[in-house]
């Protein structure tokens, strides 16, 4: 088990490592250049190429790619183009900023869904099962900004009982933080609840057919516990891997729940990047972004393994 | 005037707040010079009130701004640095030019030659004392090796120097009667001689910036010792950066911001019944829209095409549907109605069908198809407006073809290069400004490619002209020959549009730019 666990990692690894090739070659065939995208309506050719050259954008793109791929080895991301800012220590906090985001509507959304799953499971198409699937279809059918803004129209501008501004400050509490940003960690929760709960309730009960589960009711067990007990541990893998993939979404892909809410997580940094054409920004937010979604999934793959009962116990 | 004489009745008699009365004179373009002598003694007597955190949240930064003078491009940056920096030349309501930093000016007949006399007794947060040198620097830092977008604009300084401590004089290698706006323009901001340090500014403004996260907030702090009397009255302002309409307007209606820009032209109708809430027009000085042709690409060429093109555009249509009417008809050039010398004398263009359908038919075209490039890269409903455009020209029988292309890299690959194209244009700081950048020979972004010497050598006469009924006269018939012969559809100017908490004070219209030319955070206080 060891071993699968080994070359899980090995290969996270060099999947990173062949993004990080194709992040740099995506960003060097974005159309325009980072120096007309700064200067804009006011760019003359003249300053231009003196803009260009400033830069270093006028060397080989494999010079480019090499030195930065070391330094990023090293820890050191660049300086941003536009504002000669150092990388590292502007996307940190927008980062930290982005995994508190997740992490709380992750505390909310994991449980509920996997428990409202298993519910699900224990009544078959009873009232309950069906009432939890279609409250959680219909969450995931509207687009994000529509729950956003039906959220902010309710709750923060008709009764004003959370902010519609979620911006949060390096001088806030925890406790302050946490009401702040209530709005799009309700909303990123139903975004992903849906696909977690619908996991879990078809691979418990896809688990239900098996003859050890048969077996399991012949000794005379109720059907929550028959699910708990021996149909969970067995459908566990592909709900951690589904939980991962939603935790992955959760880092990765909230630029317009960024938007809506104005939180300053690392996605509205990665568009404002892109539009300026600002490329040590943009590939560091690439290269964050692979990481956490390859880090996120090998950890799954690895729990998985660790989790299932024929794995743990070979013969 | 009719229109002018009915509001000022209406304010007489005080159904008008004062506020509609500035917006509705605006709006007629009687020119807002006279409106705030006739309202002296009434509203604007109250004198402001100092305290309060006032907080902004605005639209135009982003997570790749900076405070360097030479990369300002938009709202947030530009508002920013007024809090903490002076300017050379600030604008009053109606857009003419007074003294900032530079208290006075003269120049010699052919205003080739200059002389600027600098306030005295200003000083920078860190004690220092402003001089001649400071200004020196900070507009040498725009000239020379530099990306500074205000680079073309000093292009015409031959020579710049210290008479004394507190007097410059400026040689020009031709005469320009509208430079002291030229310095006016938003790159040039003042910081003492020899600074570098952007990440934190030292200027002589009513503020001191306390934090700055590029594309979330900028913090100021009262300085309290402000040389501008009865200005920087809050004991703290914030500028939140709220890129998404919808969450801008969101937080004004539920207090967490006090002041807003650029509001939602479909949805303001609601806003302005608010009670609680304070919107302010600015009519036609925002955005200019135009479809852009080059007259030296097929079958553009064709002067004829060209006025077809301007007759078949529905102006009136475009801007009830797209802009909600929150804009007015453009005259196929980029000056606005708010600009002292407007050709009030040349009519309107209208929607035509018939003459469009005449001047294509002697273009001689046949049922040619012409192609017009547009993007939500150009501006935001650019395709709508194509669309409407496209749907307009059908009745005189002329079709185009509305080829929808990338918002990535528009500015680049498309801009400037293609035949036939939507571009939009900003507010120039002059007349002579704006027929220079964008018509004249020289400019590099003359996007119609329009080069016609007998108008350059039209504006040049303008531009050294000291008699302003002259100039007059000039631009008046520059702006004839561009709406006549160019390659431009201007078909709207739209307003700018902000939003206010009822407490905030002085928020007036400005000619220049909205949220009281981004000043509002020094012009304003809280009732």
């Amino acid at each position: 088990m060891l071993k699968t666990i080994a070359i899980r990692i090995v290969l996270g690894i060099i999947t990173l490592w062949a993004v990080s090739v194709l992040i740099f070659a995506a960003t060097e065939v974005l159309p325009g250049d980072v120096a007309s995208a700064i200067l804009g309506q006011g760019a003359t050719p003249e300053t231009l190429a003196v803009f260009r050259h400033e830069l270093g954008l006028d060397r080989p793109a494999y010079v480019r790619y090499l030195e930065w791929f070391f330094n990023a080895l090293h820890g050191d991301l660049g300086i941003a183009m536009t504002n000669k800012r150092v990388i590292v220590e502007v996307i940190t906090p927008r980062f930290m900023n982005t995994l508190f985001l997740a992490g709380y509507a992750a505390l909310i959304a994991v449980p509920t869904s996997v428990v409202l799953g298993i519910i699900a499971a224990i009544n078959e198409g009873k009232f309950i099962d069906r009432f939890v699937n279609i409250l959680s279809l219909m969450t995931i059918s509207v687009p994000e900004f529509f729950i956003a803004y039906v959220l902010i129209l309710y709750l923060a501008v008709q009764f004003e009982i959370f902010p519609s501004l979620s911006t949060v400050f390096p001088e806030m509490g925890f406790a302050e933080k946490i009401y702040t940003t209530a709005l799009p960690a309700f909303t990123l929760t139903m975004l992903v609840m849906a696909h977690m709960l619908r996991m879990t309730r078809t691979s418990v009960l896809s688990i239900m057919s098996q003859p050890y589960i048969e077996m399991a009711f012949l000794k005379g067990l109720t059907r929550s516990q028959v699910i708990v007990r021996h149909a969970l541990p067995n459908a566990a893998a592909p709900i951690i891997s589904v939980i991962a993939l939603n935790l992955a979404y959760l880092i990765v892909g909230v630029v317009v729940i960024e938007v809506v809410f104005v939180y300053p997580g690392v996605g509205q940094f990665m568009v404002d990047g892109v539009t300026k054409r600002d490329l040590p920004v943009v590939q560091a937010c690439g290269l964050i972004f692979a990481g956490a979604f390859v880090g996120l999934n090998t950890v799954a793959d690895v729990l998985a393994i660790m989790v299932n009962p024929r794995l743990r116990h070979p013969r | 005037m009719e229109e002018y004489n009915k509001l000022k009745h209406m304010f007489d008699k005080g159904t008008l707040s004062r506020r509609d009365f500035m917006s509705g004179v605006a709006m007629i373009g009687a020119g807002m010079a006279v409106a705030p002598s006739l309202l002296s003694g009434t509203a604007q007597a109250a004198a402001p009130k100092v305290g309060g955190t006032f907080r902004i949240g605005m639209e135009g930064g982003s997570a790749t701004d900076s405070l360097d003078p030479r990369t300002y491009s938009d709202s947030v940056m530009i508002a920013a640095s007024l809090c903490v920096m002076n300017g050379l030349v600030e604008f009053d309501q109606s857009g003419k030019p007074t003294g900032e930093l530079l208290e006075s000016w003269e120049a010699k007949p052919g205003a080739k030659e200059w002389v600027f006399n600098v306030r005295k007794g200003v000083k920078f947060s860190n004690g220092k004392t402003l001089t001649a040198d400071d200004i020196l620097y900070s507009i040498a830092i725009h000239r020379g090796e530099t990306k500074s977008p205000a680079k073309g604009i000093l292009k015409q300084i031959t020579e710049i120097k210290k008479v004394n401590e507190n007097q410059i004089a400026v040689t020009l290698e031709a005469g320009n009667a509208d430079f002291p706006v030229i310095l006016g323009d938003y790159h040039i901001v003042v910081v003492p001689d020899g600074f570098t340090d952007w990440q934190k500014p030292i200027g002589t403004g009513g503020y001191t910036l306390e934090s700055f996260e590029p594309g979330v907030r900028l913090v100021f702090k009262r300085r309290g010792d402000y040389w501008k009397a009865g200005r920087a009255n809050f004991d703290m302002v914030e500028i939140r950066n709220i890129q998404d309409p919808a969450a801008r307007t969101a937080a004004l209606q539920s207090g967490q911001v006090d002041a807003i820009n650029r509001l939602d032209p479909r949805t303001v109708n609601l806003l302005m019944k608010d009670k609680k809430l304070n919107v302010v027009r600015t009519k036609g000085t925002g955005n200019r829209f135009c479809f852009v042709s080059r007259v030296t690409d097929k079958p553009f060429d064709n002067k004829d095409l060209r006025l077809a093109l301007k007759y078949g555009i529905d102006r009136e249509k475009i801007i009830s549907q797209v802009y909600n009417g929150f804009a007015t008809p453009g005259n196929d050039h980029t000056l606005d109605a708010l600009n002292p010398f407007y050709n009030t004398a040349m009519p309107q263009r209208k929607y035509d069908p018939d003459k469009a359908a005449f001047h294509f038919k002697k273009a001689g075209l046949g049922d040619a198809k012409i192609e017009l490039q547009a993007s939500e890269g150009a501006w935001g409903s650019a395709v709508d407006c194509a669309t409407l455009f496209q749907e307009s020209l059908k009745k005189a029988k002329i079709n185009l073809d509305v080829k929808k292309v990338s918002a990535d890299g528009y500015w680049d690959n498309v801009w400037l290069k293609v035949p036939f194209c939507a571009v939009y244009w900003g507010r120039r700081l002059s007349a002579d400004q704006t027929f220079t950048q964008v018509y004249g020979s020289g400019s590099d972004w003359n996007d119609s490619n329009w080069r016609v010497p007998e108008f350059d050598k039209l504006i040049g006469e303008a531009r050294a002209e000291l008699d302003e009924k002259k100039r007059k006269e000039l631009y008046f018939h520059a702006q004839e020959m561009i709406s006549e012969d160019g390659g431009m559809i201007c078909f709207a100017i739209t307003d700018y549009l902000d939003g206010y908490a009822k407490n905030v004070m002085g928020a007036d219209p400005h000619a220049r730019y909205d949220m009281n030319d981004d000043r509002i955070a020094e012009k304003g206080w809280f009732a």
